[in-house]
């Protein structure tokens, strides 16, 4: 059953309707060829992005341009969910199948658990969902309850919102805040304001998709501040770079949200290149793009950095625990160039 | 009731182990199943993933269970599954809802550490559709868990299925050597599958892996000579090793007469330089 007649019409990704906007591209019309060189010997760390949507093709591109690691929050997948089950497969795809793919890529999946707003409304469901949330909290590579927080910002969404703040503090995990997109100053605010009544520690909390309006006030009461990059939205990473010239790269993140809707996966490889062509210091371009997002969500125990840092296995053939068994089961194609199919 | 063996990972967790992450796996109650399958969960953000390897290979961990080795597991790994010994004293229904439950909602190295204990738990029978389907997973890690060093396909799975499982590995390109009870297990519609396999690589311009042969060779008959004769005609020394393994071994006069025509590697599988575990990549 489908509780709002409105999602189905515009359909929107998660983060934003692209049919409001009338803003010029947000990325330069830089080749993959022409900005590799800017970025060359930079790692990124992408604390955002749905990759249960996003094909091979996506994370051979990423695992191109320097992504060694994600972290995949638990989202809406675009339509109701109409049973718990649908949640246990998704929650669990979270933490096996999407792992595993991403692991052919040489790159380091992890992902936050959470009950997302808009399915907050359907009471029912949400009851069900809550109660078995607690069993994939605490599993391995789970590092933060999320995105979590206010859509409509009704009532239930509150309830749910509150409740999964407190597993938050009872599994000692970091939270990742998903704000609305309509009304996005008040419920950002509200969001934080409840965070500090249940007694959460701001810099346990990362506060997500952020613009100008938002920024400082997330930012002045200690909490981290993230900003996706979302083509066609009002956050482009012109804008962006603007952002870390005026607050500079303390407590900021950038990350792509990349999802079923029109979106990019490169978004921060791409980003970073613009600073670097903007003259951003690159220890303020790793921060944003790698090191903040590293330093939040560590706090839950779950980031080796060895396991991303070091040379990376790009190889997917690369053999493992010494004997000879691939890593993956399928061979990811290599020359995508190449006229010749073997 | 069902004694466990859980004291044959006692002294290896101990060898392994710093003292913190030793007192934490002593901390839980083993007679508390609720809190086994909390720490199974949880193991991770307590313990490292230090890899096993001991000395002795083949050495098997558990004297009645041949084939079950820890080798290159990692510490996680080797809790995990000492954690779901303790169940088994548990009754049959609460058995399997602890087990079921624990299955259906493992993230990727738990499934793995499911996967690994079955052949120390109870009551194979249930877990049968539950390892046949790991057969059918795209994850590699799980499928490497029920088909690599595992006894239980061996002792339980039906021949289609355990068929299933050696296919697989091979089109998986995996080395068929780990699959515990390879060479017992040998049948005559898995020879058919692979020869049927072997002509569709040829006919594809591929390679087979040369290792596969060993199970074909008792249900070759003369009408697949002429395979023979290709083998020897590769470009890799390893095919030609593997046909000439195949006609040393072979009841009929025709292949036997084949392998005087290569009186080196005739010499050479006399004198005990080749045997079916030098070929592939087993190394
Ligand atoms: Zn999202």
């Amino acid at each position: 059953m489908c509780e709002k007649q409105s999602d189905l019409k515009t359909n929107p990704s998660h983060f934003e309707n692209p049919k409001k906007t009338t803003d010029t591209p947000t990325h330069m019309d830089l080749k993959w060829d022409e900005y590799k060189d800017k970025i060359q010997g930079f790692k990124f760390f992408d604390p955002h992005i749905h990759m249960v949507s996003r094909t091979t093709d996506d994370y051979q591109n990423m695992a191109q341009a320097g992504i060694v690691a994600v972290i995949e929050p638990a989202f809406w997948v675009g339509q109701p969910r109409t049973g718990l089950s649908s949640f246990k497969d998704y929650y669990s795809s979270l933490v096996g199948w999407e792992r595993f793919r991403s692991s052919q890529f040489g790159i380091k999946h992890y992902c936050t658990m959470g009950l997302n707003s808009r399915e907050a409304n359907n009471e029912r469901l949400a009851e069900e969902v809550m109660e078995i949330l607690p069993l994939y909290v605490y599993k391995e590579g789970v590092v933060g309850i999320g995105e979590i927080g206010f859509d409509d910002q009704t009532e239930l969404e509150e309830k749910y919102y509150r409740l999964q703040l407190e597993l938050a503090k009872e599994a000692k995990l970091p939270v990742q805040i998903h704000t609305p997109h309509r009304d996005k100053k008040r419920g950002t605010e509200r969001s934080m304001s409840i965070a500090i009544e249940h007694g959460l520690d701001p810099s346990w909390v990362i506060v997500d998709h952020n613009n100008e309006e938002t920024v400082k006030s997330v930012l002045d009461q200690g909490f981290y501040a993230a900003f996706t990059i979302y083509p066609f939205t009002k956050m482009g990473n012109k804008r962006m770079v603007s952002i870390v010239e005026q607050y500079g790269a303390e407590r900021i993140m950038i990350n792509s949200s990349a999802d079923w809707g029109i979106s990019d996966p490169l978004a921060i490889p791409k980003t970073a290149a613009l600073m670097v062509s903007r003259g951003i210091p690159n220890d303020v371009i790793r921060k944003v793009t790698y090191e903040n997002a590293i330093e939040a969500f560590a706090k839950s125990g779950q980031i080796q950095v060895s396991d991303f840092e070091l040379s990376i296995p790009s190889d997917p053939n690369e053999k493992f625990h010494g004997n000879s068994v691939l890593r993956g089961g399928q061979l990811p194609k290599w020359n995508q160039n190449s006229l010749y199919i073997d | 009731m069902l004694t466990s063996n859980s004291a044959y990972f006692y002294p290896l967790l101990g060898k392994h182990t710093t003292e913190a992450e030793m007192k934490w796996l002593d901390s839980i109650p083993k007679d508390n199943p609720n809190a086994l399958m909390t720490a199974f969960v949880k193991a991770p953000r307590f313990l490292s993933k230090t890899i096993i390897q001991e000395e002795l290979k083949d050495q098997n961990l558990i004297p009645n269970l041949p084939g079950f080795q820890v080798n290159n597991w990692n510490l996680v790994r080797l809790s995990r599954v000492w954690f779901l010994s303790f169940l088994v004293t548990l009754s049959k229904n609460e058995l399997i809802e602890k087990i079921e439950t624990l299955f259906d909602t493992a993230e990727l190295n738990e499934l793995v550490a499911l996967f690994s204990s079955l052949s120390i738990l109870p009551y194979p029978q249930v877990w049968l559709p539950r390892a046949t389907d790991a057969v059918r997973s795209n994850m590699g890690f799980v499928f490497d868990a029920i088909a690599l060093h595992n006894p239980f396909p061996y002792h339980e799975f039906p021949e289609l299925a355990w068929n299933q499982l050696v296919l697989k590995t091979i089109f998986n390109e995996k080395p068929i050597q780990m699959i515990y009870g390879l060479s017992q297990r040998k049948n005559q519609n898995l020879a058919i599958s692979l020869i049927s396999f072997v002509k569709e690589r040829w006919s594809a311009g591929r390679d087979v892996p040369p290792e596969i042969w060993q199970l074909m060779v008792p249900y070759l008959s003369e009408g697949e000579l002429y395979l023979v004769e290709t083998l020897f005609k590769s470009r890799r020394e390893e095919d030609v090793i593997a046909a000439s393994l195949i006609c040393s071994q072979s009841e009929l006069k025709s292949f036997q007469l084949l392998l005087t025509k290569h009186p080196k590697f005739q010499e050479e599988i006399q004198n005990g330089k080749w045997d079916w575990s030098k070929l592939g990549n087993n190394h």
